[in-house]
């Protein structure tokens, strides 16, 4: 909102300084935006938060002045004069529509001359930086930039029958407004009709035909009180924001339509003459009373944590425009006026008195008392998540919960069923080459296909070794009545061999827990290559997958290399997580190593070949270590391999002898041999 | 020769080796001294040692002991020379090979996103001050999101244009699900987290609640579509407008290590009463920090509370702003790019 210096010293008497001003408004709710000088006026700009419509006209403002320095406030007060004929002959206001309009008012004045508006009123437009119109438009401008009350003046000859009918629009109604353009009108607008059209989308924008021209002689002036949900959604539709949807949307002082149209009306005659027919039109009904507000003063202090003078209360309700009905030395019982809906209850009271008083009187150096805090164990888990993944070299992204189509089907390991569509898509999130990929309004199911993105965009822009981590939620459908499955993803994308990152994954659940190990089982995602790829597991709980990512997924997502990917449940690793490490006794003898090189099958998997040797060695086993595989098809035939191996043995109790060693050795080859008719070489 | 005077030459070689040998600047000069002391020919103690020869013969044996004891001694301070050299310039001969000013192996260290970075330290000073971080889902209902904060159903928070309502996949024919019952959508807020902590707890209360929201601007340099926030609630018997004050300004110099002003001035929010901005003092000018205020009794009502009893005060701040001030980013978007090369300055 816009404030002129000058127009306000008509309400109050300015003796502060600029400054002085703008910054008792600012902190008591009218935060100063800026300040501009216009001519010899000065226009100052003032945030008014939605809650207070009675400050978008420069008497609620003047009345925030007249409280903050307790200085008188001066509003006029219209009588105008009218002729002996009497409104109600000529012109008739029905509502049809009452939610959409709870009350209508109209006065009519004949016989206008349309001509330019005064010079103190155009002043005063162009330091709000108002176009000016003419002298009937003007006045109307005039008067809701001073009250907040839109007002607006139908040529009456246009009206036919003299006829006003609020009413809701019509299915494929169209309206030409007073900008010369046609609009698809739907129901629940809000529509002032004549007896045949619509002259009036009311409360948005009047109609071209009833617009007030150069020829217009008579001039019908409505006052009204629209609905603001009506106003709002008929404005968005449109597209039609104008600065009196504005105050309806806020809602504006149904109380006020008299005073505004008699002012508007007093203007008009002075500067248009012409002659004011007797009477107002008043269709619909008056706001219900106030009802009266008790604010006990302790609730003051209690909320303020200021202790505020007892005669300092009563008397600043009374300058914000409340009236007094009572008071006594606990509290004081005040009705508010019409112009502040936002004042119901004792609280809203706490507010208003403070803000005057001053919130910067309020101490910053209370003692609060001490409180000790804990970190919740998924804030740590994550913690160790992103220690041990930036000591691997992957950097942490960040990308956006809505995806397309596209990558939304990518790869959907965690559900099946078909994922959240939100309402509203996302813009401008994607990058320039992924445009037309499809509308960003789906929630994702998994986090890889993002972070696929964020590796083309890399690989775009020629980064190299691209390695990245994202953790965020996924969201995963269930029963439409409850909030669905919402669980934290931890994802990786990597340009390093499935092994280095598998490595990665398995420091990773060691250092979160030193017992677990991660198993890996066949699976078969579409997004991941067939044979380098696989479930991962800990213990009875699935943890995720990886893989490297198939050819066509590379083709999909753009990118010039290979990706190895990763998804893991955060939760799965949270529940395993062993914050606190146990002690073991270490043994003090020398360990026996033995290396062992097996010629098997292809087919034979580490894991079941490990599992055989761990089977019957007992507690003596102290740890089995890959080595290498290779293959000599020259020696050992076709679909055969060397598997190299090495296993430390170590008792608690004593130095192990060559013996016992040995006995170990010849149990495992047996073993092996057996369960996987492996070959012992040499 | 008297046995006295060899003595006495002897212990003059002694002071005089150990002399040099301390004060050799570096091995070439170590090695000078040690031909001129050791020489196994010319060696001052090689000499000295031929004046043995002249001590009388029942003495020879204290001046061959003598003799030893301060060869060891000179060897013992070449030794300590040497090693004290040797400690600098190291053993061996210089290899012009060997390039030390070549750069080490590359190794990087991940870094975490900013929007992490700035998370942590919030949380950090929080949690210094006694909040516990509390987690919210992101998928809201309406009620939480908006009825349970105080805001109504005619409040332009609400309206479907500027929230991202949800619905499933079957059920896509054209209803709009933002204005039946109790329907889904991505929090607009933080705030949702203080109402499903205060329906599960009994005051008091102090937590911090972090995370992502949603409003569908169009993204550009100053706007996302996704973004996080910050939100602090502490609910107590008599929590006033200074005990805000006083953790916005404890908030407010820790985050900016120097003690810094802190205003309050009026606002409004639905979920608060009063409602409250706040701004903090730095550089010359006030800066927006965010919004804050005492717990609306709507709110307080709506979950169990008695508004008779118990006060509290909420603060939300902008993640995103915060970080950008802090780091000069110049456009929000670059933040969710995620090109390697912005990830690696933080």
């Amino acid at each position: 909102m816009i404030v002129s210096w000058n127009w306000l010293t008509e309400y109050v008497d300015l003796a502060m300084t600029h400054d002085d001003l703008v910054d008792r408004l600012t902190m008591s709710g009218l935060n100063h935006e800026g300040t501009e000088r216009v001519d010899n006026d000065q226009a100052i700009d003032l945030e008014v938060t939605s809650n207070r419509a009675d400050c978008l006209g420069h008497i609620g403002v003047a009345r925030e002045v007249a409280a903050l320095y307790e200085i008188p406030l001066n509003i006029p007060d219209p009588q105008p004069a009218t002729c002996s004929d009497s409104i109600s002959q000529l012109c008739s206001v029905a509502i049809e529509s009452e939610n959409a309009c709870e009350r209508y008012t109209a006065r009519l004045i004949r016989g206008v001359k349309i001509g330019p508006s005064p010079q103190w009123m155009q002043e005063r437009l162009k330091s709000l930086g108002i176009g000016i119109v003419n002298n009937v438009v003007d006045a109307t401008n005039y008067v809701m930039f001073e009250c907040g009350q839109p007002l607006h003046a139908f040529d009456f000859s246009k009206i036919k029958d003299g006829k006003i009918i609020v009413r809701e629009a019509k299915a494929a109604e169209t309206f030409e407004a007073i900008d010369h353009r046609t609009y698809q009108l739907v129901p629940g607008m809000c529509v002032i009709s004549d007896s045949e059209n619509a002259v009036a989308l009311g409360g948005v924008m009047g109609g071209a035909d009833s617009e007030v021209s150069e020829t217009t002689v008579d001039v019908l002036i409505e006052a009204a009180y629209f609905d603001p949900l009506t106003i709002r959604s008929a404005a968005r539709k449109l597209k039609l924001h104008s600065p009196s949807s504005f105050r309806f949307e806020r809602n504006v002082d149904s109380d006020n339509l008299d005073w505004a149209s008699r002012r508007v009306c007093d203007l008009i005659l002075e500067s248009a003459g012409g002659e004011l027919l007797e009477g107002v039109i008043d269709a619909g009904s008056p706001p219900p009373p106030r009802e009266s507000i008790n604010l006990r003063y302790r609730q003051l202090e209690r909320l303020l944590g200021i202790e505020i003078p007892v005669d300092f209360i009563a008397p600043t309700l009374e300058k914000l425009g409340l009236v007094v009905e009572s008071s006594d030395e606990q509290s004081v019982t005040a009705v508010p006026p019409s112009w502040r809906k936002d004042l119901t209850r004792d609280v809203d009271l706490v507010e208003e008195v403070g803000r005057i008083y001053g919130f910067e009187k309020i101490p910053d150096d209370v003692n609060v008392p001490m409180s000790a805090s804990y970190r919740p164990k998924a804030d740590r888990v994550i913690d160790r998540v992103r220690s041990v993944l930036t000591a691997a070299g992957f950097d942490e992204a960040v990308t956006p919960s809505l995806v397309p189509q596209p990558w939304s089907d990518a790869f959907t390991p965690w559900c099946d069923s078909p994922p959240l569509i939100s309402s509203q898509p996302m813009l401008g999130v994607l990058e320039e080459y992924s445009h037309n990929i499809g509308t960003v309004n789906l929630l994702r199911r998994s986090l890889v296909p993002s972070l696929l993105e964020v590796r083309r965009i890399n690989d775009y822009r020629s980064n190299a070794n691209v390695n990245l981590f994202e953790t965020a939620k996924v969201y995963l459908p269930s029963n439409q009545q409850e909030i669905p499955d919402q669980p934290m993803k931890l994802a990786l994308v990597s340009h390093r061999d499935f092994f280095a990152v598998k490595g990665v994954v398995e420091a990773l659940v060691k250092e979160l827990n030193p017992l677990a190990t991660v198993q890996v089982n066949e699976c078969s995602e579409v997004l991941l290559d067939a044979s380098q790829s696989g479930e991962l597991w800990l213990g009875e709980q699935r943890l995720g997958w990886m893989g490297r990512i198939s050819d066509s997924a590379k083709k999909q997502f753009g990118l010039r290399a290979d990706a190895v990917v990763v998804e893991v449940d955060l939760g799965v690793l949270e529940h395993e997580t062993q914050l606190i490490a146990c002690h073991a006794n270490q043994s003090p003898f020398p360990p026996v190593t033995r290396d062992f090189n097996f010629i098997m099958d292809d087919e034979v998997r580490w894991a079941s070949l490990e599992s055989t040797v761990r089977s019957e060695s007992g507690p003596l086993l102290e740890s089995v270590k890959y080595l290498e595989t290779f293959r000599d098809e020259a020696r050992d035939g076709p679909g055969k391999k060397r598997v190299l191996f090495s296993v430390v043995f170590r008792s608690k109790e004593a130095t192990l002898t060559g013996v016992q060693a040995e006995e170990l050795c010849s149990r495992i080859i047996s073993n092996c041999t057996s369960a996987h008719q492996a070959t012992l070489v040499g | 020769m008297s046995i006295e005077l060899f003595i006495e030459q002897l212990e003059a070689l002694a002071q005089a080796a150990s002399k040099a040998f301390s004060e050799a600047a570096d091995s070439d000069q170590l090695d000078l001294a040690r031909v001129e002391f050791l020489g196994a020919k010319k060696g001052r103690l090689k000499s000295l040692q031929k004046n043995m020869g002249a001590v009388p013969g029942d003495q020879k044996k204290t001046a061959g002991m003598k003799l030893n004891s301060v060869k060891n001694s000179i060897q013992e301070a070449f030794e300590s020379a040497q090693s004290r050299l040797s400690s600098t310039s190291g053993e061996g001969e210089r290899d012009v090979k060997f390039d030390a000013t070549l750069p080490g192996e590359a190794f990087h260290v991940g870094r975490l996103h900013p929007i992490t970075q700035t998370i942590n330290e919030l949380k950090d000073i929080m949690g210094r001050l006694g909040f516990t971080p509390a987690e919210g889902p992101e998928i809201e209902d309406d009620y939480h999101n908006f009825e349970a904060l105080n805001i109504p159903r005619a409040h332009p928070a609400r309206d479907p244009l500027d929230n991202f309502y949800l619905s499933v996949a079957e059920a896509t024919s054209g209803n709009d699900s933002a204005l039946s019952g109790n329907p889904l959508l991505l929090r607009s807020q933080t705030s949702t987290v203080q109402i499903r902590v205060m329906e599960n707890t009994q005051p008091p209360v102090r937590i911090v609640s972090l995370g992502r929201v949603y409003r569908p601007d169009t993204a550009d340099w100053s706007h996302y579509p996704m973004f996080h926030q910050i939100e602090g609630l502490m609910v107590d018997e008599n929590v006033s407008l200074a005990d805000l004050k006083t953790v916005l300004k404890l908030f407010a110099s820790n985050y900016l290590g120097d003690e810094v002003p802190v205003r309050i001035r009026p606002s409004f929010f639905p979920f608060t009463e009063p409602s409250v901005e706040a701004d903090y003092y730095w550089d010359g000018k006030w800066v927006e920090f965010g919004g804050a205020g005492i717990v609306d009794p709507n709110v307080l009502r709506a979950v169990g509370y008695d508004p008779e009893k118990v006060s509290g005060f909420a603060f939300g701040l902008g993640i995103e702003r915060l970080c950008m001030i802090r780091h000069q980013i110049t456009d929000i978007r670059y933040l969710f790019t995620n090109d390697t090369r912005f990830l690696h300055q933080f």
